[in-house]
């Protein structure tokens, strides 16, 4: 258990590093001390309205490719689902051979600009470990356990509901959480679309040579990753003594 | 992996395929015809080798519904094929129908019909040379219909589509930017294995340092990699800012330089993985078996762990290949060039063929390298640790 209090506290100190970092005065002091040209700073009230909007991205993709991996992950390992397998295999791996930023390229003339591009991002990128993790989960309870509840009596779906998913219930959440932080990471790369994210201030940045708006648009966006790193080993820990006690 | 069944081709794949292919030709844009480069087009419909294409594919998918002999497969495979072609000539042929006689500056794209339909018949090609050829079918299938392509464009018959008409306008760049492309991702999986390779060894031996270089790599994967190229701007600046000698070595905080450090910390972690997983693979009998013959550690380490982990070593090889290439995308953002700056500016313009003319190589050398590494090694499948 403190293991697992432990685990989280690493990401959430140095969430708050980064999120201290991206004040605007912290953040100008820093750039001042190292030498390099500031420019316009970004207010901290604009931007955590950004880190608003870019939680809602992320969140909004991590559950289409959370929802959408978990539901293939399901039927790729079913009897009836077995001749997919080779079909939703190709699939994640095309899913993967294109990178987000590629992704968001070609949605933008089709989708046009703001969050629809990054959201279809989001939802290719994250497909593949929930998938994978999902099988990869299903595949550690023994089978032995399927024969006996089998045997018991229980329906298909009552054994995927009360015996598969709850024995893989910990590796299952262990790929979720990769497949948050990912989404969390990913969605800066929506401004690039015209999305409001924690991305907005890096690519001005870069664009306009603002190393200060880089700096804090950066320390944010890494800030809230490992704040969603945190949140989700927190909560996992705090499930498992749930389930647990 | 062992608990599921093995797989079979899905009997119902071909003709949701068929399915997709003949929607899409019916009641998708087959091109769209624009005044210009950078306005969105007027739909325009499929004509008779579009409806001929749906006839081949609805054809293959019938014959590979109801496989009763081996000939059945390989008629399929003709139809999907010839589905490809009618596709191919009827974008080549109706597009410069359009465009004749139009001004110079007028473009005829392929419209979602076309995108969709094109991806239903490869589908279609795949499916029943798999159906011919269960191990390697994919692979044929690929080289046949990027073959069949190349061949119809190299003829001309291609030349009137926007996309082609982009790439005439851009030649010598796209080239060079795949080669700066290739250079970015190869030299970012160098520097990775050069500070992997050690790492690997260190996690063998396990340890506090061990520990705390996984949790730096591991912390280098959550951060968001626009931030981590962003930073790797502002940290690189600074450092020059201090010592400028390290100009003279070709340093510089915008170029290459952030694009190469950045995609390797990203390709550290999966490397360090698979390379301890592949040195840690020989059964330990096997290690006392050798240490008992009197080979020293250097020796066990090249004539026993290598060569028994070499299948996990080339898996993870192939990961982080892949994603080099996808990293590799982002220098386009600092100045380093490759096919991410023809994507960025093809952003910037809104027009969408320069943004596929850098696209397309991005996910074409993903897969082509994903493939060729997988020649070396085993089949990855689902479920494996990625």
């Amino acid at each position: 258990m403190s293991r697992a209090r432990l685990g989280a506290l690493a990401p959430l100190l140095l969430s708050l590093g980064l999120a201290v970092l991206s004040l605007p005065e912290v953040a100008g002091f820093l750039v001042r001390a190292l030498g390099l040209h500031a420019g316009t700073p970004v207010p901290a009230g604009r931007l955590a309205w950004l880190a608003r909007q870019h939680l809602v991205l992320a969140l909004t993709g991590f559950a289409l490719a959370s929802g959408a991996g978990l539901a293939l992950g399901i039927l790729a390992t079913r009897a009836a689902g077995a001749p997919v397998r080779a079909a939703l295999d190709t699939l994640a791996t095309a899913a993967q051979a294109a990178p987000p930023v590629v992704i968001v390229a070609l949605a933008l003339p089709v989708l046009g600009f703001g969050a629809p591009p990054i959201l279809l991002a989001l939802a290719a990128y994250g497909l593949m470990p929930a998938m994978r993790g999902t099988v990869g989960a299903l595949a550690t309870v023994p089978d032995d356990v399927r024969r006996a509840a089998t045997a018991l009596g229980l329906t298909p779906a009552q054994i995927l509901l009360r015996v598969e998913l709850p024995l893989a219930a910990g590796p299952i959440l262990e790929a979720l959480r990769v497949v948050l932080v990912l989404a969390v990471a990913t969605a800066a790369i929506g401004a690039l679309a015209g999305a409001q994210t924690l991305g907005t201030p890096i690519v001005v940045g870069l664009q306009n040579q603002n190393t200060l708006a880089l700096v804090q648009g950066a320390a944010a966006a890494a800030a809230l990753a490992f704040l969603a790193d945190a949140a989700w080993l927190a909560a996992a820990a705090g499930i498992g003594r749930w389930l647990r006690p | 992996m062992t608990a599921l069944p093995t797989t079979r081709p899905a009997a119902w794949l071909a003709p949701v395929l068929a399915v997709l292919a003949i929607a899409g030709l019916a009641g998708l844009p087959f091109l769209t015809l624009a005044p210009n480069r950078l306005v969105p087009g007027s739909p325009v419909g499929c004509g008779l080798s579009g409806a001929a294409a749906g006839v081949l594919a609805g054809l293959a998918a019938g014959l590979l519904a109801w496989p009763g002999r081996p000939g059945r497969a390989r008629i399929a495979l003709a139809a999907s094929l010839a589905a490809w072609i009618a596709l191919l000539l009827a974008a080549g042929h109706g597009a410069a129908d359009l465009i004749a006689g139009r001004p110079p500056a007028a473009r005829a794209a392929l419209g979602a019909g076309a995108w969709l339909a094109g991806l239903a018949v490869a589908g279609l090609v795949a499916d029943s040379a798999r159906a011919l050829l269960p191990r390697r079918g994919g692979l044929v299938a690929a080289l046949l219909l990027i073959g069949l392509a190349v061949l119809t464009a190299w003829a001309g018959l291609l030349d009137a589509l926007s996309l082609a008409v982009e790439y005439r306008a851009r030649a010598a760049a796209l080239g060079a930017a795949v080669l700066q492309h290739l250079g970015l991702a190869g030299a970012s999986l160098a520097l990775a294995l050069a500070v992997s390779g050690p790492l690997a060894l260190l996690r063998l031996r396990g340890g506090p340092a061990s520990r705390l270089a996984d949790g730096l790599l591991n912390g280098v994967q959550v951060v968001p990699a626009l931030a981590l190229f962003a930073a790797l701007v502002a940290g690189l600046s600074a450092v020059l800012a201090w010592v400028p000698a390290l100009r003279s070595v070709g340093l510089a905080a915008i170029g290459p330089t952030p694009a190469v450090i950045g995609t390797a910390a990203y390709l550290a972690l999966p490397l360090v993985r698979g390379l301890a997983a592949g040195l840690a693979a020989a059964d330990p009998d096997v290690l006392a078996a050798a240490r008992a013959m009197g080979l020293t550690p250097r020796q066990v380490l090249l004539r026993v762990r290598l060569p028994l982990g070499a299948p996990v070593l080339i898996g993870a090889l192939r990961v982080a290949a892949v994603q080099s290439i996808g990293f590799a995308t982002l220098g386009g953002l600092v100045g380093a060039g490759g096919l991410g700056a023809v994507v960025f500016e093809g952003m910037a313009q809104f027009a969408q063929d320069l943004i596929l003319l850098g696209a397309l190589p991005v996910i074409g050398l993903a897969l082509a390298i994903d493939a060729g590494l997988a020649l070396l090694g085993g089949p990855r499948t689902l479920g494996d640790p990625a």
